[in-house]
């Protein structure tokens, strides 16, 4: 849901959008959607992907909708256990928590909380939504026990710490080559008495032609620049000012995104399953996709690379 | 007078639909949504209810005082965005809170304004310019997206009403709230505010007990006494139809021609 300065577009279209890309995801049999959350950002940013995800969920029936991810310590723990509870119910029990931290230093100013707390913020935060859905400030129970389904986001050590330790799934980033996914899950399912699902980002694009995915390519590094060079902190400094830093993440972007015919598509997204990943997360919606775009890139996913990937039993999401 | 219906006890999204579908099939203005046990957000079933009927305004009675209220505003101003503009928001304390009401109804409006900002109230700075955060830190706020109505109405509830009032608010008042007595208090806000009072919602929660003609006669009470403008009726969707044939129309004009109520009388059906 942004508006960006490569793709404007009208808001309330934007959330029109999402709730029939949603059903269309439906009808093509995949098993959930994906929002991330940002805030205070000039394109409008969705801050606020409960209240998105429930306006989807009345209109679908079977797909489920998750966060990849929530920046669950810039919320209020009690109200968001609250407003995942609605969504829960409303939904039937379709609703998955994705955890992760925020890395913003604006963000975290905005809400007077700071952003070196984070990590005591999210496992206090993680705490204090389990007791809400325990009944234990009054609600009634969730559709879903004891609460919707967590997932964890990250890959520093601290987060599969903290998904281990509490028998979460974990939700990798989408930068991670497979040798490191393999190291981090090992890590995870040696640390967790009782492992959750382990699932992983991956920015994907469905294009046979060579000049046709390059330009696809293209745009994503623009897509990736503006973000990172307004963003990231790289070696102290804020993203413009470290081009030869952004530079090298973005290289990494280049190298982990899967493009190409659906044949080769499927290939990568193997390795990952190989790998130890159980769940895939697959990223084809960017502001400058449009729409037609996104329900052929849908399509060809759902049509052309889901029956390609094994194990059998892997949903892609 | 514009008309909300209040479902009782919604309890999932079949529940909220049927409502939403009755007072639109009714032509009523709109439905209030408060926290269920089921649906302890309001603003989240205000989402999925905006997603599936169309037109009709959706009002969430939200508590304020204890979460940010940036957090508040930001959730309004989507489910605003996703709605295509027909949220009231209305701010009710949380438990304990009571003190806050006016200060968060303040930063949510600040918030909701399309300007990036500064906030300096008792409980809340905004931005908090904090020394730990410290890379792309901003000197105002700002929380986007905005919501599509230019200036999104905002209603103070229970102990939040008086501090509605002074800012020429909306305010909702109970149903048993004496129309008398809250006439007098808003004559007297009126009168410290001037023209800034000018077309803030006074509206009233009413029993309804299958009785039109009762509910008139509140409605007629509360407009003479109080200059009620808005009604949120408790009553299940099977009785949106009802209100809106018998009591709606002899609540919005002043007054009706002699005989007009009686030809209606005559010839609606029950």
């Amino acid at each position: 849901m942004q508006s960006t300065a490569a793709a404007p577009a009208d808001p309330t279209a934007l959330y029109e959008r999402f709730a029939e890309d949603a059903a269309l995801a439906e009808r093509l049999g995949f098993a959930s959607v994906w929002s991330a959350e940002h805030r205070a950002w000039y394109d409008g940013w969705c801050p606020a992907l409960v209240h998105a995800q429930a306006f989807a969920a009345a209109r679908t029936e079977r797909v489920r909708f998750g966060h990849a991810i929530m920046l669950v310590p810039q919320h209020d723990p009690v109200r968001l256990a609250r407003a995942l509870a609605t969504l829960d119910r409303l939904s039937g029990g379709r609703v998955d928590l994705g955890a992760g931290l925020g890395h913003r230093d604006a963000e975290f100013d905005m809400l007077g909380l700071r952003r070196d707390r984070r990590g005591r913020l999210m496992d206090a935060a993680l705490d204090a939504i389990a007791a809400v859905w325990a009944g234990e400030r009054g609600d009634a129970p969730p559709v879903q026990r004891p609460g919707p389904p967590v997932w964890i986001g990250g890959m520093a050590p601290q987060a599969i710490a903290r998904a281990a330790s509490r028998g979460h799934g974990l939700m990798l980033p989408q930068t991670l080559r497979p040798k490191e996914l393999r190291a981090i899950i090992g890590d995870y399912r040696a640390q967790a008495a009782s492992p959750g699902t382990v699932g992983a980002l991956r920015d994907v694009w469905v294009e046979p032609d060579d000049a046709r995915a390059a330009a696809f390519r293209r745009k994503v590094d623009a897509h990736f620049r503006e973000e990172a060079g307004s963003w990231w902190v790289l070696k102290g400094q804020v993203g413009f000012s470290q081009p030869e830093q952004m530079d090298r993440q973005l290289a990494r972007i280049y190298d982990t995104e899967v493009v190409g015919g659906p044949a080769q598509v499927a290939e990568e997204l193997n390795e990952l399953y190989a790998a130890g990943v159980e769940f895939l997360v697959l990223r084809a919606n960017f502001d400058f996709v449009g729409r037609s775009e996104l329900r052929e890139q849908l399509a060809a996913l759902a049509e052309e690379v889901a029956p390609r990937l094994e194990p059998a039993a892997a949903r892609a999401a | 007078m514009r008309l909300l219906l209040e479902p009782p006890g919604a309890a999932g999204l079949d529940d909220l639909v049927a409502a939403g579908d009755a007072v639109l099939a009714a032509g009523l203005d709109g439905v209030l949504l408060a926290a269920s046990p089921e649906l302890p957000a309001p603003l989240v079933a205000a989402a999925a209810l905006a997603a599936r009927v169309p037109s009709i305004r959706i009002a969430a009675e939200v508590e304020v005082g204890e979460a940010h209220p940036l957090e508040v505003a930001e959730e309004a101003a989507v489910v605003d965005v996703a709605s295509g503009g027909r949220l009231i928001l209305v701010a009710a304390p949380a438990p304990g809170r009571e003190d806050r009401a006016g200060e968060a109804m303040d930063l949510i409006r600040t918030a909701l304004a399309p300007a990036p900002f500064r906030f300096d109230g008792p409980t809340w700075r905004v931005p908090a310019a904090l020394p730990q955060n410290v890379h792309n830190v901003e000197e105002r706020a700002r929380v986007t997206p905005s919501p599509v109505q230019p200036r999104l109405e905002v209603w103070g509830a229970g102990a939040a009403r008086e501090a509605a009032l002074t800012r020429g608010l909306g305010v909702l008042a109970g149903a048993g709230d004496d129309p008398a007595a809250l006439g007098a208090a808003w004559e007297a806000a009126a009168a410290a505010l001037g023209p800034a009072a000018i077309g803030a919602a006074r509206a009233r929660r009413e029993p309804y007990d299958g009785d039109p003609a009762a509910l008139v006669a509140r409605l007629r009470a509360g407009r003479a006494a109080f200059g009620q403008s808005w009604a949120v009726v408790a009553a299940p969707p099977a009785a949106a139809m009802a209100i809106s044939r018998r009591a709606r129309p002899r609540v919005q004009t002043d007054s009706l021609p002699d005989g007009l109520e009686a030809h209606w009388d005559a010839t609606l059906s029950p």
